[in-house]
């Protein structure tokens, strides 16, 4: 088989099981997302409500009555507490549903998976830190120190987004990514999207934004 | 009924928890959640308790030397059995209380409300490891700590000051004391303080975790009910202790030696 034909035969074999199959039916509403694996993917729904749903329902491997969600190819209402678990560890996320911790320091929210778990490193997680802090100009000492109410809107979400990093995840979802930023902020943080692709050339993003009519 | 039944089977649950997790302490985010806990309760509240501690035990002397015209040996069993037992534990349980276990039901019911308790469970952090157990053990030693503190200061004070209000020297009632002082009141002191820790934080981590709504109204009715149950707690394992110590056990076979 040619090297041409076997990226298009992963290409499909990528595409026939999507990361996230998701559909909800509250009323006479509808909402059915399907995110393919390894592209980029922005889903826009009707209000907060659906978004909170859809989001949560992805981060907790978990849904609701009226909710069907398949992760990584698999239902959700099939797994054990354990598959689950583990399959909350192949998804980040920067979102409200996962904010910070108030009374920890940047540098305490990022390293805090990394030192609860084991792994990775805390030396990876520094080099990883100083990498993306550099990538969007800020300054780890300026930074790191300060408590998440001290910071600004786009350094908490920067903050958010090393700590999702941490975890190297397979599906890393931006919820509502552009929320209380300026335009300046809002271009900037776009950077997002290209530093996971770098650390996770085969990873699965997904945008989740209100489009309200 | 049954919220107080609930409670008690949240209690124990948490208490079995923690026991089961103690080796987990030694992750090193556990373990720097613990060191904050001990610092906070033990260290940070030492120095505002020197003054209380030192009047504590003058105050009681001279109380019991007008009341019942008493003498040196009187004057050192009121520092031995009251200031160092009684006082001195329930003292320290009252700064724990007030100081720890306000700040430790308030901190966690806010994390609760604002949804952070549900971010770390979200990054595989488990929240008796990371907010319980370093809690419960820390404030169990540094209560601990903080009683034997109180004590030494209340008795040091009660030696010092007494003087000046009954007619006895510094030396003979130092001498006194070391006389009657024996390892079990020192025990019993350390295993009481040991229990009103464990039983003050597990209480606060409780209703922290378990706030009645998801409201930040629910902030202050949490730390209420942690604070009243906490005192309660303690006051009960105290009656339980002074029974056990100054009754009659096991069908009169065992008597305190008062």
């Amino acid at each position: 088989m040619s090297s041409a034909a076997a990226a298009e035969l992963a290409e499909h074999v990528g595409h026939a099981v999507p990361v996230v199959r998701y559909e909800r039916t509250r009323h006479e509403d509808h909402l059915s997302v399907v995110v393919p694996a390894g592209k980029v993917t922005h889903v826009h729904v009707p209000d907060h409500d659906a978004k909170s749903h859809l989001v949560t329902a992805i981060l907790k491997a978990r849904c609701e009555p009226g909710e069907s969600l398949e992760l990584f190819g698999t239902s959700v209402a099939e797994l054990g507490p354990r598959e689950r678990k583990r399959a909350r560890t192949r998804i980040g996320a920067v979102s409200k549903v996962v904010g910070l911790v108030t009374s920890l320091n940047a540098w305490e929210n990022i390293s805090l998976p990394a030192a609860y778990h084991g792994r990775p490193s805390l030396e990876n997680v520094v080099a990883l830190a100083h990498e993306v802090l550099s990538a969007f100009d800020m300054a780890p000492e300026r930074f790191l120190a300060h408590l998440p109410d001290e910071l600004g809107m786009l350094e908490r979400k920067v903050a958010a987004f090393i700590r999702a990093l941490v975890t190297a995840p397979e599906l890393i979802v931006f919820d509502a990514l552009e929320d209380g930023l300026n335009p300046q902020e809002c271009r900037r943080i776009a950077h997002f999207e290209s530093v996971y692709r770098a650390h996770q050339p085969q990873g699965t993003v997904l945008y989740v934004e209100v489009k309200e009519d | 009924m049954l919220q107080a039944l609930r409670e008690i089977e949240g209690g124990m649950q948490l208490s079995l928890n923690v026991m089961a997790r103690l080796a987990r302490l030694r992750k090193p985010p556990i373990l720097e959640s613990f060191l904050r806990q001990v610092y906070f309760t033990g260290v940070t509240a030492a120095t505002g308790v020197v003054l209380r501690a030192t009047a504590l035990g003058v105050l009681i002397i001279a109380v019991m030397m007008n009341m019942l015209e008493a003498d040196v040996d009187l004057a050192v069993k009121i520092l031995l059995l009251l200031v160092f037992r009684e006082v001195g534990p329930l003292a320290a349980a009252v700064v724990v209380i007030l100081r720890t276990g306000t700040a430790i039901s308030a901190e966690i019911a806010v994390m609760r409300v604002s949804g952070q308790t549900r971010a770390l469970h979200y990054l595989g952090v488990d929240l008796y490891d990371y907010l319980v157990l370093p809690r419960v053990v820390g404030v169990m030693l540094a209560t601990a700590a903080l009683t034997l503190y109180v004590q030494f200061l209340a008795v040091f004070g009660g030696l010092v000051l007494s003087p000046f209000i009954i007619a006895a020297s510094f030396m003979e009632m130092a001498g006194r004391l070391f006389d009657l002082f024996t390892p079990v009141d020192f025990g019993y002191a350390i295993v009481k303080s040991l229990l009103f820790g464990f039983a003050v934080a597990a209480c606060c981590c409780w209703h922290g975790l378990n706030p009645p709504d998801l409201t930040q109204n629910s902030v202050p009715k949490v730390v209420t009910r942690a604070v009243t149950q906490s005192a309660m707690l303690v006051l009960l394992i105290n009656a339980v202790f002074a029974y056990v110590v100054f009754g009659i056990l096991f069908f009169g076979l065992v008597k305190a030696n008062v």
